[in-house]
């Protein structure tokens, strides 16, 4: 039997926005074939977050030695742990190189359902402040969209993920359609309370605005707070791919899912100036096959669509495919991250939390919103949230014996810590290549990448440094502990930009509609699209904007312009 | 010394020359080396024993299990094995030894063998200098091992077998796996007393 190789629409990935292409695109009629370079993931089987830690056999610490010699980048990952190591990609089969003195820590999940498995859930509406950040500094070019252009896809696709979420009214960060927030903490209220006082209401401490249900959504239930997402969800109740898109893709019967399917190339058609479809290796025969579509969606990250395209030179465009701007693989950005404070927040000593929230609290960006500041552009948010210590605490202790054991059966001081993560402006400079010399494990040229921290982004960290220590030193936290540490681009594991949008297809690879500008039936709706980095969470924006991506396409289609 | 050495020393008798108290510890390491537990790979019986002893006595049984009892030892074999690099493993095995060395100098006696306030003053020094050792280190964060000697190193490995095993955290701790619900902000109930174990 032949294997079925024409279809209505290819879109390359399964992760967050290759799960939404799937959904949109198989839910408007069209024949969807979705390529996944991993293996199949079976939730019965591979969901792990309800495995305690005497059942692995490192007790959680994991298997250093394996994890040195097949992921000693991906393990550097708080989320590559014993449990979910396997969503990870082997960093022996999946080489990338750097430039001398510049480097950058990706992370990569290859499976269905990607990166979605293991994301961190933090869902934030970009506004118009990230929108005309460029226009208004005159820094690279202007977003070819607003916030109005984009405000009814959040609306869409948070109504289907489930964002829990408190409304603040803010403009600088737009509030989402809320499931209930999650409940702040003993301290997390305290210090609420204490910033709101000391700050005349700037800085505004909330919950994290999370895609975890907190009531039952399209026969997905809501949390029961067992605490480690990144290990999957029997419930559903986070959103992934496998959780939410796929199965919603699969029930319209128009989706073939295809796994071990390594993208290679796209394959262009000279003469009609289309892409004519997707040239795969199968990662298990090895054997080099083509698929074909009227329509091809790369959803496959940032660097790896970005990769593809690169590797998908023709004599018209020798350069990479769509790339006469020259632009395709610059303006690689991540968050910086890194800088902040923790203290100790007395009181509540007699109170606690039950359950473990998959979730901390934010408080969004205040720098350069209203006054500004003199040492640097744009702006950071603040993660973090309030905790007891654990057991942990007594490996530094000296003390033994019944009393000892009695002195760690309740949990220690209330702490609170304030994590940083800020806007990183987009730069020519920063770029990634194809490396001519290195290949992966299916002979497809390695990325070599091009990229590092300017100025602005070190004053960002410095300053989370310092106004995390004044707000904790303000709400009377002791053992103040400020920390800018000197961490790679990359480890936000927000990499974005390398096939931007623009308004002038001389100086973008994008269109308004996540379209290339050179070969009309070519999307690419992930990170690569980003013109600017703005300080929040980019994963809800790539879901808007893919969804908004699909529905013109299929407009588009129907018009007969692709 | 290897065990083939220590047969050949046995079956000679050249062992009985030793002055008594050496011809002891002589004995007892000849008995750890061949009487080697199998399932231990790395800790030999001597090792095993002291470390048994000093994990107890951090973590004892009270009304709930206590670091043998979970197989705190067992564990650390298994991380001496398979876990950490040659030179950490050497500088527990090191450390350990040492132990056995000062206690033989203050008491003349190994850890094992001496007498329960004898264990509780040598662990005690060691706790000394363990934070002599960590004001003097800067801290390094979110790092395992960040521990640069034997006695920090037995103490994250003693708590983490204790805590992180079923009794540990379900006795002692009262870890459910699944709490169904999040509550932010409530009074902590009162330490509830567990049932003597076995």
């Amino acid at each position: 039997m032949s294997e079925q190789t024409s279809y209505d629409a290819i879109v390359v990935g399964s992760g967050i926005t290759g799960g939404w292409a799937a959904k949109e695109l198989t839910e408007k009629g069209l024949k969807t074939l979705v390529l996944e370079a991993g293996r199949p993931i079976v939730p019965e089987q591979d969901y792990v977050e309800h495995v305690p830690t005497w059942e692995v056999k490192f007790r959680g610490l994991g298997d250093r030695k394996k994890q040195l010699a097949d992921q000693p980048i991906q393990s550097t990952c708080y989320a590559c742990d014993e449990w979910s190591s396997k969503f990870f990609v082997s960093d022996k089969e999946n080489p990338y190189t750097t430039a001398e003195g510049k480097p950058f820590r990706w992370i990569r999940g290859r499976q269905v359902g990607g990166r979605s498995i293991t994301w961190g859930r933090q869902s934030y509406r970009w506004s118009d402040l990230d929108f005309e950040a460029n226009l208004r500094d005159g820094i690279a070019v202007d977003w070819p969209i607003r916030y109005a252009d984009i405000a009814p896809w959040y609306d869409y696709v948070e109504q289907f993920a489930g964002i829990s979420g408190e409304a603040l009214g803010l403009p600088q960060l737009p509030d989402s359609k809320f499931l209930p927030p999650m409940e702040l903490n003993c301290s997390e209220k305290l210090v609420r309370e204490r910033v709101a006082k000391h700050f005349g209401g700037e800085r505004v401490l909330t919950i994290g605005r999370a895609a975890i249900l907190t009531k039952d959504l399209n026969e997905r239930a809501a949390c029961h707070y067992c605490g480690p997402c990144e290990r999957g969800c029997i419930t559903r109740s986070y959103f992934n791919s496998i959780n939410a898109t796929l199965p919603a893709a699969e029930k319209t019967g128009r989706l073939t899912l295809r796994p071990f399917s390594v993208a290679h190339s796209v394959i262009f058609d000279s003469k009609t100036r289309w892409a004519k479809g997707v040239r795969v290796i199968d990662a298990n025969t090895r054997a080099t096959l083509e698929f074909h579509a009227k329509v091809v969606f790369l959803c496959a990250s940032t660097l790896e669509s970005t990769r593809l395209l690169l590797n998908s030179s023709t004599p018209e465009f020798p350069n990479g495919l769509a790339n006469s701007s020259g632009e395709l693989g610059h303006n690689v950005m991540d968050h910086i991250k890194a800088g902040g404070a923790d203290g100790v927040i007395p009181g509540n000593e007699d109170r606690v939390e039950f359950g473990r929230r998959p979730n901390g609290v934010y408080m969004p960006r205040f720098r350069n919103v209203k006054s500004k500041h003199p040492d640097f552009l744009r702006g950071y948010g603040f993660q973090g949230g309030g905790y007891r210590e654990g057991w942990e605490r007594g490996i530094s202790q000296t003390g033994f014996g019944v009393d000892f054991k009695n002195s760690l059966r309740g949990p220690g001081p209330w702490r609170f810590s304030f994590y940083g993560f800020g806007e990183c402006l987009p730069s020519h400079d920063n770029y990634v290549e194809l490396d001519k010399e290195r290949v992966d494990a299916w002979g497809i040229p390695a990325l070599k990448i091009h990229s590092a921290w300017s100025k602005n982004e070190l004053a960002l960290r410095h300053d989370m440094a310092i106004t995390a220590s004044e707000m904790l030193a303000a709400v009377g936290a002791t053992d103040i502990r400020p920390f800018a540490l000197d961490e790679p681009p990359g480890f936000s594991i927000h990499e974005m930009g390398t096939a931007r949008m623009g308004r002038d297809r001389k100086t973008s690879v994008l269109n308004s509609f996540n379209q290339a500008h050179d070969v009309k039936n070519l999307f690419v709706t992930d990170g690569g699209a980003m013109v600017s980095s703005s300080c929040v969470n980019p994963s809800l924006t790539y879901m808007a904007l893919t969804a908004r991506a699909c529905d013109y396409a299929v407009q588009q289609m129907k018009k007969g312009e692709i | 010394m290897r065990r083939r050495e220590v047969l050949q020393i046995l079956a000679t008798g050249a062992g009985l020359q030793l002055a008594p108290s050496k011809l002891l510890i002589f004995l007892r390491e000849a008995r750890a080396l061949i009487e080697n537990h199998q399932s231990l790979r790395t800790l030999n019986a001597q090792q095993d024993a002291t470390v048994k002893a000093m994990t107890e006595m951090i973590i004892p049984r009270t009304d709930t299990p206590g670091a043998t009892d979970v197989g705190a030892s067992a564990f650390i074999d298994l991380m001496l094995t398979e876990w950490y690099d040659d030179d950490d493993r050497q500088r527990f095995l090191k450390g350990l030894a040492d132990v056995d060395s000062q206690t033989r100098g203050l008491f003349g006696k190994d850890f094992v063998d001496c007498a329960a306030a004898q264990q509780a003053d040598m662990l005690r020094a060691l706790g000394e200098k363990m934070i002599e050792e960590a004001a003097e280190q800067s801290r390094v964060e979110h790092e395992f091992p960040a521990d640069a000697s034997f006695y920090p190193m037995l103490r994250r490995l003693t708590l983490t077998a204790y805590y992180t095993s079923e009794a540990g955290a379900t006795d002692e701790l009262h870890f459910e796996i699944i709490p169904g619900r999040f509550v932010g902000c409530q009074p902590a109930s009162p330490i509830k007393e567990v049932p003597q174990q076995k």
